[in-house]
């Protein structure tokens, strides 16, 4: 096995270690940075950052981030992010982003898939086309 | 009626107010056309992936953490954290007779300044070849019009005949020829109005060559008339690796259309060394283990899995064929190195050119010792076999001999008469370039040379004596080229024919 490979699979069961009926948990992240900064392993560096890159990652399929151009209510948010929930099975909460490029309408991000519903969008394939 | 239509448009716009889902990620790194990206989680292998600007990319290594994409475009505007969406599709690229008469890059755009191509299919550029049920055995000839070919190493549609040799001993040119021959043939059956004519269609793939070698070509082929019968899939050594390494798919798939609507169909690969040397540079870049030469673990399969899509089908899958002439470029006479010896073992036989033979004026530059044909024999015609059929074992006892005779200066009878013949039908084969020679006129010069119409005549004069020949019955003897044409067969009457049609040429030939 190679050091990046090494590496990649320390990071791997960090986050195993972080993650709580399958959400990264807080109080368990801090008790895993504090038990490694006690006993530093080999390529601590290394292994922070695929570590933080993981739990970012994860954290980001917990998230709706639900950019907007105009108004946006809460309680619109939050019937997105139940219905996301329903879609991919597990908890997704919404978090909010103004985005006036976008002209009107949304674009919502969970994890790797993006729900273009914005007139910025429609703009950008027609003009793809027209070329 | 109208809540009917009412329904209908409110479903229409619930549709064009549907948002639209992309799996998108983020350009981690750019090196050497190759973009490492952050996310895609749904990409498929091979998928089309859209970085900014237009840009298309193709997934080609799904690891864990990230997706190692290559850019088929300019990708000198990429930067890291840019974002790159799946698009849900396979490479694919026009497919169909509008493709014919036009030169396309890798993924099927248009070159040649001709304007759009109209094409109404599109096809995968990666496909599994036909299994071993839809294949049928290959029984019909594919005339190369190459004189020492078509009566030596015969090749026969949907056959694949590797094209091997060193540098400039005329590898392309063969390739050339037989595209040549084949929009001759196709015009001669357009006109004959036989509805059972199959005309051959050819696709000519470029990989790595210069631009003015390509161009070269193709003026070519427009100017004997083969272009309107081929397309050009062109990779040119200027563009990126990617595209070099997908031309000889691209070329494929178009092949593969003719193929399976009932057409027969010849590709040429020129050439698989390039190809491979391209792949190998993806490879590194994506930090792909590297084994012998630096080649990756599966590059043999990288040309098994092109050169098995070359087949003949049966009647339930269309019933075409696609006929394979990849070209390999060997140094310093190398068949034994990794990339040749890979391709010879795919192929059902090679014409191997020697730069000796080349060097000596012998052109085509043909080894006939090293040339093999598998299973083009089956395919050839029997006209051809009767005059042929000993031709192949004579020159090789001739080389044998003529290399034995250096050592010597008293030799029999026999050995002398068969040096003198062999000598002969080593000229015979000598043939211009861009000139097929049609199957009934090969036919007729060779039944000349077994038959000792050119013993008489000094071996420096026998090319010369041949054209002569082939020019005189072209004019004379139009009736017994379409008999020898049409009955495939040399019968006792056509035999009778040839033999007036030899003494009328000879003495006005020896008197000139």
């Amino acid at each position: 096995m190679t050091g990046k490979e090494r590496i990649k699979r320390y990071a791997r069961e960090l986050l195993n270690m972080s993650l709580d009926d399958g959400r990264v948990d807080p109080e368990r992240v801090e008790a895993v940075l504090a038990t490694l900064e006690k006993a530093p392993p080999r390529n601590y560096l290394s292994i922070l950052r695929a570590y933080a890159k993981r739990v970012a990652r994860e954290l980001a399929r917990g998230q709706a981030v639900i950019e907007y151009a105009g108004g946006l209510e809460d309680s619109a948010a939050e019937a997105l992010a139940a219905s996301f929930s329903r879609h991919y099975g597990r908890a997704i909460t919404p978090i909010k982003r103004p985005n006036p490029d976008l002209i009107a309408g949304l674009r919502i991000r969970v994890d790797c898939d993006v729900y273009e519903h914005a007139v910025a969008s429609r703009l950008h394939s027609l003009a793809r086309d027209v070329a | 009626m109208s809540s009917v239509i009412e329904q209908i448009e409110q479903r229409i716009s619930q549709l064009e107010t549907r948002s639209v889902k992309k799996n998108t990620g983020n350009v981690l790194a750019v090196a050497d056309g190759v973009a490492r990206v952050d996310g895609l989680s749904d990409v498929m292998y091979n998928e089309m992936v859209e970085f900014p600007g237009n840009v298309t990319g193709i997934a080609l290594n799904l690891e864990e953490d990230e997706v190692g994409c290559v850019i088929l475009g300019d990708a000198g505007h990429i930067k890291e954290g840019d974002e790159v969406s799946t698009t849900g599709r396979l490479l694919s690229i026009p497919v169909g007779k509008q493709l014919l008469g036009r030169v396309v890059d890798a993924i099927g755009g248009p070159v040649d300044g001709k304007g759009p191509i109209e094409a109404k299919e599109h096809f995968p550029i990666e496909k599994i070849a036909p299994g071993i049920i839809a294949r049928k055995s290959v029984d019909q000839p594919l005339h190369t019009g190459i004189m020492a070919v078509d009566a030596m190493i015969p090749i026969g549609r949907g056959q694949r005949e590797l094209i091997i040799g060193d540098r400039g001993t005329g590898k392309t040119t063969i390739a050339i020829d037989t595209i040549i021959n084949q929009a001759r043939i196709n015009k001669q059956g357009a006109e004959s109005g036989d509805p059972d004519f199959r005309p051959v269609y050819s696709i000519y793939v470029a990989v790595g060559q210069k631009n003015s070698n390509i161009a070269r070509t193709i003026d070519v082929l427009e100017e004997t008339g083969a272009l309107e019968y081929t397309v050009v899939v062109t990779a040119p050594a200027a563009d990126n690796a990617a595209n070099q390494y997908l031309a000889p798919y691209a070329g494929a798939a178009i092949g593969e259309w003719f193929m399976q609507n009932g057409m027969d169909a010849l590709i040429v690969y020129d050439d698989l060394s390039k190809h491979a040397a391209a792949y190998r540079q993806i490879s590194l870049v994506l930090k792909r283990p590297s084994g012998r030469e630096a080649y990756p673990g599966d590059v043999f399969y990288l040309h098994s899995r092109l050169l098995e899509r070359s087949a003949r089908v049966d009647e339930a899958n269309g019933g075409g064929s696609l006929t394979g002439l990849p070209i390999i470029e060997t140094q310093a006479g190398d068949v034994s190195a990794y990339i040749p010896t890979n391709v010879i073992s795919i192929t059902d036989g090679q014409i191997y050119l020697e730069t000796d033979l080349f060097n000596q004026g012998i052109r085509p530059a043909i080894s006939v010792g090293l040339s093999v044909s598998r299973v083009g024999s089956a395919a050839q015609v029997k006209a051809t076999k009767q005059v042929a059929g000993k031709i192949k074992l004579q020159l090789a006892q001739y080389r044998e001999l003529a290399a034995f005779a250096q050592f010597g200066s008293d030799l029999d009878a026999k050995t002398k008469a068969q040096l003198d013949r062999g000598a002969r039908v080593v000229e015979i084969f000598k043939q211009r370039l861009y000139n097929p020679i049609p199957m009934e006129q090969q036919v007729a010069t060779l039944w000349g040379i077994e038959n000792g119409y050119y013993d008489s005549i000094d071996s420096k004069k026998i090319v010369q004596a041949a054209v002569n020949f082939r020019e005189h019955i072209t004019a004379r003897k139009t009736a017994l080229l379409e008999r020898i044409l049409k009955e495939g067969a040399i019968s006792d009457e056509i035999a009778k024919e040839l033999k007036a049609a030899y003494e009328e040429w000879k003495p006005s030939f020896d008197a000139s």
